[in-house]
């Protein structure tokens, strides 16, 4: 339908506005402005932030430049998350535009993934990609593509082309009819005040009654804590592409809408903000 | 759509105003006015790290650049006026060329009009032609009837020719064996006879022909086959019929009976009578329709018993006259067409008639199949004659007169004359003949010369003549008769005309009384006419008689009685009593 196709494009071309200032250790010739930039919530960060290093890099000396790294607030920004997913977990109620801080030096081996081209990430998303088809179809439709199949679903990542993933990524979202659903959802979950990084699990769209599972179904059953009980006050925001979905909301069709190009939904579980 | 889906799509559109929207605009101008920096920065750098080297060399470099540029701007200005002064040519071309435009878009305009109009009339004459074609269609439609129609009657045309042939080879054929049976049964009765004959014991009376006439029936029987059948005369004699005229006359009738001569002879006699006082008719004794189409001529014979009567149908028909009435005794047929003629012959016995079918035609009065024909006109007989026994005359429209010997029924002599003959009359030595070319000519009949001119009042369409044979009449087509005295040879003619009076055809036939005192006429108007000759004015009219146009009179040889015909087949017998 029309508006579910609205909802993909929206999805694809959701942008976040960042301001990406130097750390003031870093060794500069002159004063570095800010840089501007939007950035797409669907794509990850070393993938777009070519130009925020070019800005730097104008204003300081070759010799002081190592891998760049980003952090918000103290809290280093893994690069192999979406950006979407580091936004709404880490500065979802924050004022406008988020403000990232770039390093040139100290890169924090211990959180953060190193980063040293392009294929890294076109790897690392792949596998997100064929993962989540495992889950939902046993890994069948992926294996079926061919490999220029899979480097127009990474290229229309990394240009930024809707139509051009799109027409690769239905594929993926297909599902026999007497199923009603994928075989498992591939989702992640993901909360602030926890060591764990996230939560995934397996579950299924459909109940064994034949009802289809909801949103709130899930949390129900991974997250109850993100529940409201009766008459108690919302105390999580659970958050999708920086939107709250209502919990009656069919999961299938949460899968086969708000996923991120790598095919999973990703959920964020954040404190409701008091003030 | 569903609750969920809507809140999503709400929120989706309410997320993208806040966090895109928003900044959309202010991140890209501050991109752009980074760059400009950066370039404005860049331009500064490179311009500023000049200076550091030598303060005078770089002045007057700036001085030289200076210069340059001051050059630069002059050229660019007197560029800019040169592109000026192209503009303003290149503005008056494009003025020339709107002005231009404009009048050809008028004349555009213009045969735009003049095509309308043209396709106007186009239409026009496209719907005459289809209304003209819508006729020719109809008219041709009606020729294909015509034509089918036209084919119909052609065929049944043909078919009623074929019919026809084969009616008249029906009647050829049945005519040709009514011709054989009566020839067989003639030459039947004649061995019969002949047989009676040599068994029979003869008286021989002196005061009559009798027995000579007898005694020539062995030889006569010999020539049985011969066409001249006329001299075999084994009833009808004259001895035989002479007793039986003598008693149907009353009175005044004075008889001169010839010696007959056996065998062939010339110069047979014949009765021959005369009338002393012609009876003026008064009255209508008997109306009758004699024939069964129009009646053409009519003819009292020498005897004034007998009389004739011939007419389109082709038929001749014999009448006894008796006490006043009309009886119809035989009828003669043999004619291809309609007759036009009838004569008797001085003897009465025979009767020759002139023919629409070219030839002319004699009987006896006894036999009902005609003994000759004679044939060799090319156009219609219209009359004739005998003249003479063994000769006969005919005149014809084809302008020819021909002489006929009828014992070799052969032509001797054919006369060219100018003109259409129309009746002819024969006297002692003479021919006289009338001709449409309104004259009257007289031939010698031994020389068969022209020996007179008569000129007439008009065309001629008929002739009679006085029993003394002085005494010419011609009836002419411009209503008047005329009388010549044949002897005195003078130009004197006698003209009778009459108010009413009307010639009705090219053939109408007009009579001389027996005894010269009246000539009759019958008239268009149905009435007959009948003039005194000395006092030259109508001595009566006889109408209301006749329906139609008089083709015909003739006056008894005993002056008793006048018969008129007319072409609705009306015969009507007048008489004084």
């Amino acid at each position: 339908m029309a508006d579910d196709k609205d909802v993909l494009r929206d999805v694809w071309y959701g942008r976040i506005p960042t301001c990406f200032t130097l750390n003031q250790d870093e060794v500069t010739e002159r004063e570095a402005e800010p840089y501007y930039l939007l950035l797409p919530r669907v794509s990850y960060l070393t993938l777009v932030t070519d130009k925020v290093k070019k800005h730097f890099l104008k204003v300081m000396k070759a010799e002081d430049v190592e891998e760049m790294w980003f952090e918000y607030e103290g809290t280093p920004l893994k690069w192999h998350y979406p950006i979407g997913v580091l936004f709404d977990l880490h500065a979802s109620n924050t004022i406008l535009p988020w403000s990232i801080t770039v390093h040139f030096k100290n890169f924090p081996d211990r959180d953060l993934l190193h980063c040293p081209s392009n294929s890294v990430i076109e790897a690392h998303f792949m596998s997100s990609i064929k993962e989540a088809d495992a889950l939902k179809h046993k890994s069948q439709v992926v294996n079926d593509m061919q490999k220029k199949d899979h480097k127009q679903l990474w290229m229309g990542l990394q240009n930024d082309k809707f139509d051009q993933f799109w027409a690769m990524n239905r594929k993926l979202m297909e599902y026999p009819t007497e199923e009603g659903g994928f075989r498992y959802i591939p989702f992640r979950i993901y909360q602030t005040m926890s060591d764990r990084p996230f939560i995934q699990k397996l579950f299924r769209p459909v109940s064994p009654e034949g009802s289809a599972h909801t949103l709130g179904d899930l949390l129900k059953e991974m997250y109850p804590a993100a529940i409201p009980n009766e008459g108690e006050q919302k105390r999580y925001q659970v958050v999708i592409h920086g939107i709250e979905p209502l919990l009656e909301t069919p999961l299938q069709w949460l899968s086969e809408h708000l996923s991120h190009p790598d095919n999973f939904l990703h959920i964020c579980v954040i404190p409701t903000p008091t003030d | 759509m569903e609750t969920w889906k809507r809140d999503i799509v709400r929120q989706l559109k309410h997320r993208d105003r806040n966090q895109h929207a928003m900044f959309q605009d202010l991140i890209r101008l501050y991109s752009r006015l980074l760059e400009k920096t950066s370039l404005t920065k860049g331009l500064l750098s490179s311009s500023s790290r000049h200076p550091s080297s030598d303060s005078s060399r770089s002045i007057s470099s700036l001085v030289h650049q200076n210069n340059q540029l001051k050059k630069t701007t002059g050229e660019l200005a007197y560029q800019v006026v040169e592109l000026q002064q192209q503009i303003k040519i290149k503005e008056c071309v494009l003025e020339q060329q709107h002005s231009r435009l404009a009048e050809q878009q008028q004349r555009v305009a213009g045969a735009f009009g003049a095509r309308q109009v043209l396709q106007d009339r186009v239409e026009q004459v496209q719907e005459e032609n289809g209304v003209l074609k819508m006729k020719y269609d109809l008219l041709l439609e009606q020729q294909k009837g015509a034509e089918q129609n036209l084919r119909e009657e052609n065929v049944r045309g043909g078919h009623l020719l074929e019919d026809m042939i084969h009616l008249k080879q029906q009647a050829a054929a049945r005519m040709n064996s009514r011709n054989e049976r009566k020839s067989r049964a003639r030459e039947a009765n004649l061995q019969k006879q002949l047989q009676n004959a040599t068994g029979s014991k003869v008286t021989v009376d002196s005061s009559s022909s009798a027995p000579t006439s007898r005694s020539t029936s062995p030889k006569a029987a010999n020539h049985s086959n011969s066409s001249d059948r006329g001299h075999t005369r084994l009833f009808r004699s004259a001895s035989v019929t002479s007793p039986r005229i003598l008693t149907s006359i009353k009175g005044l009738f004075e008889k001169r009976r010839g010696h007959s001569v056996c065998s062939v002879d010339e110069d047979r006699m014949f009765p021959v009578g005369i009338c002393l006082s012609a009876r003026l008719p008064v009255r209508a004794l008997q109306v009758l329709d004699a024939h069964e189409q129009g009646i053409n001529t009519v003819k009292f014979s020498s005897s004034s018993d007998l009389m004739a009567t011939g007419g389109t149908d082709r038929l001749i028909k014999l009448w006894d006259v008796r006490a006043g009435l009309l009886t119809h005794r035989s009828t003669l047929d043999g004619s291809t067409e309609g007759v036009t003629c009838v004569d008797f012959d001085p003897t009465g016995l025979r009767i020759l008639a002139a023919s629409y079918d070219k030839s002319a035609l004699l009987w006896r009065l006894d036999d009902s199949v005609p003994k000759l024909t004679l044939t060799g006109h090319s156009r219609k007989v219209t009359a004739a004659r005998f003249s003479g026994l063994h000769q006969v005359v005919t005149g014809s429209a084809d302008r020819t007169i021909r002489l006929w010997d009828l014992q070799r029924a052969a032509c001797f002599q054919v006369v060219e004359v100018a003109s259409y003959c129309s009746d002819l009359i024969c006297s002692e030595n003479s021919i006289i003949s009338g001709h449409f070319d309104s004259k009257i000519r007289v031939w010698d009949a031994r020389a068969v010369s022209c020996v007179q001119e008569l000129p007439a009042q008009g065309k001629v369409t008929s002739l009679d003549i006085s029993a003394d044979h002085r005494q010419l009449l011609s009836c002419c087509r411009d209503d008047c008769l005329q009388l010549v005295d044949l002897r005195r040879r003078s130009q004197e003619r006698m003209c009778f005309r009459a108010d009413g009076f009307k010639c009705g055809s090219d053939s109408t036939k007009a009579v001389i009384s027996p005894d010269g005192c009246f000539v009759a006429a019958g008239s268009a108007d149905g009435a007959v006419y009948i003039w005194n000759v000395s006092k030259g004015d109508l001595e009566t009219r006889l109408p209301d008689k006749h329906s139609s146009s008089i083709s015909a009179v003739s006056w008894s040889l005993s002056g008793e009685y006048v018969v008129s015909v007319d072409k609705s087949r009306r015969a009507i017998l007048w008489s004084d009593i």
